[in-house]
């Protein structure tokens, strides 16, 4: 062995030798390299990017679909107001008046096209007069059922069903009336 | 401590079983030290060493399944490691060129400090060789293997180690004036 040759091995396993006191790294698998490349170039990134911008868009459409149509960014607004005003509207009915649907139908038209206006001004695009759902929505605003300032017709029944109890004759003072068929 | 060698010597008592996954894993804590070793004196520096080191041992576990049992193991991870190292040097080279260009008009920086107080003149001397001869040079000097596995590992004739070994310490006597 020459001396070039022996100087090198002496230096290879001075540089070299300590090498095995260091400790093994975990081994780098596919999986990860390949997740990595997914998430940080390629068409894994575009795709990443394309889902991150729908979900945005979605999220910002869902916003202000709900500021649209409640006029606010709480959603739960519109139905306080509904509420409130069902109470009110009960409230002014006079004695012996029945039905609170055309009171309450008249306010969801005036908010429907109170807020479709201020969502058309924004840009919302949406022209369509019904679209926020409102004026048909609330179950009383198309006056069906309730509002019995309606003719009744002939030969029926003018009692309002109620869920009230029926009056007790406590006193018992009336006799029971017996209703007999015409002759 | 054990050395490299000792290291080697423990790992040849087990035998390994193509494709299992265990035995891949001990394949890795069995030889990830020699093969680094390997690569640190055929690439530039040590992370490079540790980045083709994972490579080499990704591209064998692609082929695990494949390897035979009557070719030493250890040599296969060679060939690989020796295969990426020279990739690795295209792409350092490409690299070297572009930053060339970039740094055209300033000065030079200089070496690392840290890489110069590591590395003694024979090692950059190796270092600076070709990466089949330099890889040559370590299987035979430090690793101890004989040309013949050499030859095997590398995929070569065992002529051609012999006249890589040559050229290689030819031109480690010119550039350090013996």
């Amino acid at each position: 062995m020459s001396d070039l040759e022996r100087e090198m091995e002496q230096e290879l396993h001075r540089v070299l030798d300590p090498i095995a006191a260091l400790p093994i790294p975990p081994r780098r698998t596919l999986q990860n390299r390949r997740a990595a490349r997914a998430l940080l170039g390629g068409a894994g990134a575009a795709l990443s990017l394309k889902l991150l911008t729908g979900v945005a868009v979605a999220a910002a459409a869902v916003t202000i679909a709900g500021t649209a149509t409640t006029g606010s960014l709480n959603p739960s607004d519109w139905g306080q107001q509904v509420s409130q005003r069902v109470a009110a509207c009960k409230a002014e009915l006079a004695d012996g008046q029945h039905g609170i649907g055309d009171c309450v139908s008249a306010f969801a038209q005036q908010h429907g096209a109170a807020v479709a206006s201020e969502a058309r001004h924004h840009g919302n695009g949406n022209t369509n007069p019904n679209a926020n759902g409102n004026s048909n929505a609330n179950g009383n605003a198309s006056g069906h059922g309730k509002d019995k300032t309606h003719p009744t017709p002939k030969g029926q029944s003018g009692a309002v069903p109620t869920l009230d109890p029926e009056p007790v004759d406590q006193a018992g003072q009336h006799l029971p009336v017996h209703v007999s068929p015409r002759p | 401590m054990e050395s490299i060698g000792e290291q080697a010597d423990k790992a040849q008592s087990e035998p390994y079983q193509p494709g299992s996954e265990a035995d891949f894993e001990r394949l890795y804590r069995d030889t990830y030290r020699r093969i680094f070793g390997t690569l640190i004196i055929l690439v530039r520096d040590r992370a490079t060493a540790e980045d083709c080191a994972q490579e080499t041992f990704e591209r064998a576990y692609r082929n695990w399944a494949a390897w035979k049992p009557d070719a030493p193991v250890e040599a296969w991870l060679h060939r690989i490691a020796v295969n990426v190292a020279i990739s690795n040097g295209r792409r350092q080279r490409l690299r070297q060129a572009g930053e060339l260009i970039r740094r055209l008009g300033r000065p030079d920086p200089g070496p690392d400090p840290a890489d110069v107080a590591e590395r003694s003149d024979l090692i950059k001397a190796i270092k600076k060789l070709p990466t089949r001869q330099a890889a040559a040079l370590v299987l035979r000097h430090f690793h101890g293997y004989s040309n013949r596995e050499i030859a095997a590992a590398l995929g070569i004739p065992e002529q051609t180690v012999a006249s890589r070994l040559a050229a290689a310490r030819k031109q480690l006597q010119g550039v350090l004036g013996r």
